[in-house]
């Protein structure tokens, strides 16, 4: 896959205080890249500044389009739901859409056909001659979805896509946002909720304060941090679990007991050494989740970083 | 440029299709002529009240007074009871007061009113009973009314322009004068009004980033500035279309007479370069507030600016060519619409224009240059108002 953008060693300083220290990462066509971190890590920042909204202190950002590199956002190819959204309350669904892809240079009569689809997707064509504000805050959150990617751009940028949404709708975009990286965009994606971002990104970028903590495939970091949790339901004490060799640490919350494994330990291995009359009532085991890998990085510091980009 | 124009197009008609707006446009119109009307219609409406008077007269002249108080809101009844009963009568029937009418009065010209209440205006009945009394002593000194009135008819002044212009001519020009730069004002006025809440509405409703990422700041911002000045020029002309052909019916002022074209360009120039110099500090200061309640005092002051050109009316007025006029030409906050003023009042020199058309022009240039700076930082801050350190910390950007 060719890299739509390709963000260079980028710093940003405010008031004296570094907020963006040396980033580095790209965003591929075809692909959802995840930058994930905990709130105010840097992200909104990070993408204001590939959305030339501010300019980086330091570094370079490049975005290659139909074979050319440029230095300079192309808004009419890059598609933007920023995370302090809104709509003009007194407008129309439909004109509201229509200025919007009109800015970004589509043709009305294409742009009018579009905006249908898109709303019968949505199950909102009821609404295109609905002022905004008679919009719930899921439909209006929709409408902006619809602007960002109307004009079927090279690059989306989402920034908190699923902030707001309920887990019906969250599923809807996660799913539509899918289809369109099947389609051949570059979707970069901002999140703090890390289970909802891991579960469509390819790839991932995690920031905090301002620096790079993770870059890479989701399934190599997930491979690097290689270890499984089990989740065990149990009314008792269970010793011979909690004690055993192959666990690196566990947390107890009422009768629900959470173990990891230590890295390159297989669950079959951990299993077969369960005594049969341990009085557990239900077991899982899943692979660490990404929010607990930032935690355990995190708590570590950034110095801990991996690049698995290069691997 | 094909960006600026759609914001523009976006701005113009999202307004223009605005009930609040059109609500406002019809409106206007129609509260000036309530405005003019009403006080009339009111004066109309409350008659003041009869004042009655009970009249002794001994001296046979009530016939006269009667007929004099005919048009008047006065009216006399003849009394010819007992002096001691009047008093009574006139709290009975809730009339004025009453007075009587003897030779003193002849010769001294001094009547007393005895009034029901204690305070009572008398300036109807004091020129009644001057005109009866200045009758009756021309009477009797023997001379004829005609000749009473050719001795006290006043002098009539009557001034002719040598340049041909009639006094009517130039009171007119001094109104239409004041009535354009009037005009000039009020569009930055009312345009800069929508304009900083357009701002503040895109802020408010959280677009600035999403339209950012389509177009550049300053592209929205001279959009703005130009949908606005649309919006003000059609409302303008709209009231014009009523409020022109008003003027010459009703008031027989030749509005377009009194414009003359040669001055045309220069007027437009000034009327122009005036709209955009305010609209971008305008603008440049809005988008740095969160909302009108949040403006500092720093921030207020600057939407008082306009105003700043009606310390010089009066003096211009009485001379159009003096210091003040001068310095009101020159000082760019002021000189659209002082220019604008002298224009219509007397021949301004050139050089003057030419001086204060290139210092507006190079104030307009600087403020729309700071004001594109504050409006790129400020449209994207949000829930907090910018103070003036940070305001000139990002101008200096």
């Amino acid at each position: 896959m060719n890299n739509t953008l390709d963000v260079k060693n980028i710093n940003k300083t405010y008031d004296g205080v570094k907020v963006i220290n040396d980033i580095s990462f790209a965003v591929k066509a075809g692909e959802i890249m995840g930058i994930m971190g905990p709130n105010g890590a840097g992200k909104t920042t990070t993408i204001r500044m590939i959305m030339g909204i501010t300019a980086p202190d330091q570094g370079e950002l490049h975005f290659f389009l139909n074979g050319e590199s440029r230095n300079r956002i192309p808004q009419a190819s890059v598609g933007y739901l920023p995370e302090e959204r809104g709509l003009y309350k007194e407008a129309k669904v439909m004109e509201i859409l229509l200025f919007l892809s009109g800015l970004k240079g589509l043709d009305k009569v294409i742009a009018r056909k579009r905006i249908m689809e898109w709303l019968e997707k949505f199950q909102l064509a009821d609404k295109a001659n609905s002022k905004v504000q008679q919009l719930s805050k899921g439909m209006a959150q929709k409408v902006q979805f619809i602007a960002s990617v109307l004009h079927q751009p090279a690059l989306v940028v989402l920034d908190e896509p699923f902030s707001g949404l309920d887990p019906v709708s969250q599923d809807v975009f996660k799913q539509e946002i899918r289809q369109l990286a099947d389609q051949g965009m570059a979707i970069l994606i901002s999140s703090h909720q890390m289970n909802l971002v891991e579960e469509i990104c390819n790839r991932i970028f995690i920031i905090n304060k301002g620096e790079k903590v993770l870059y890479g495939p989701l399934q190599d970091i997930k491979a690097q941090y290689g270890s499984y949790q089990v989740n065990i339901i149990a009314e008792q004490e269970i010793p011979e679990l909690t004690r055993s060799p192959l666990v690196q640490s566990f947390q107890r919350l009422g009768k629900k007991w959470s173990l990891v494994l230590k890295d390159n330990t297989a669950p079959a291995q951990f299993l077969a050494t369960i005594p049969p009359e341990s009085p557990i009532d239900e077991l899982s085991v899943a692979r660490i989740s990404l929010h607990d890998i930032f935690v355990r990085i995190a708590k570590g510091g950034s110095s801990d970083e991996i690049n698995l980009e290069n691997r | 440029m094909k960006l600026t124009w759609k914001i523009a197009k976006w701005e113009f008609t999202r307004n223009f299709t605005n009930k609040q707006f059109l609500i406002g446009l019809l409106l206007t119109p129609i509260i000036m002529l309530l405005f003019a009307g009403v006080p009339q219609l009111i004066s109309k409406l409350d008659k003041p009240q009869q004042e009655v008077f009970y009249v002794i007269d001994e001296i046979s002249e009530f016939g006269q007074l009667v007929e004099a108080a005919t048009d008047t809101n006065l009216k006399f009844v003849q009394y010819q009871g007992e002096l001691a009963e009047l008093d009574e009568l006139v709290l009975e029937e809730e009339a004025t007061g009453y007075f009587i009418l003897n030779q003193a009065f002849l010769k001294t010209g001094q009547v007393q009113v005895h009034t029901a209440e204690k305070k009572v205006m008398f300036k109807e009945l004091q020129g009644l009973l001057s005109n009866l009394l200045q009758g009756l002593r021309v009477q009797e000194i023997g001379i004829k009314q005609e000749q009473v009135a050719y001795l006290t008819s006043p002098a009539l002044l009557s001034s002719v322009h040598i340049g041909g212009e009639s006094n009517g001519d130039q009171s007119n020009r001094i109104g239409v004068s004041i009535a354009l730069a009037g005009i000039v004002l009020f569009l930055i006025f009312t345009s800069g009004a929508m304009l900083l809440q357009s701002a503040l509405q895109e802020k408010q409703d959280r677009m600035a980033e999403i339209i950012l990422s389509s177009v550049s700041s300053d592209n929205l911002m001279q959009g703005k500035i130009i949908g606005h000045f649309l919006l003000g020029i059609s409302q303008l002309v709209l009231w014009l279309s009523i409020g022109l052909p008003a003027a010459w019916y009703f008031m027989d002022i030749p509005v377009w007479a009194m414009i003359s074209l040669g001055q045309l360009p220069i007027l437009i120039f000034f009327a122009l370069t005036g709209y955009l110099l305010f609209a971008a500090l305008f603008v440049g200061i809005g988008s740095t507030m969160t909302d009108m309640q949040s403006a500092s005092n720093t921030q207020g002051m600057v939407f008082m600016l306009p105003m700043l050109g009606f310390i010089f009316v009066g003096p211009v007025i009485s001379n159009p060519n003096g210091l003040a006029a001068q310095i009101g030409t020159f000082f760019p906050l002021t000189s659209p619409t002082i220019t604008i003023l002298r224009l219509g009042l007397a021949e301004v020199p050139t050089w003057e224009l030419v001086v204060a058309a290139i210092i507006l022009l190079f104030t307009t240039l600087l403020v729309i240059k700071a004001a594109a700076k504050l409006f790129r930082v400020g449209m994207l801050m949000y829930g907090k108002t910018a103070s003036v350190a940070e305001m000139w910390k990002w101008m200096r950007y």
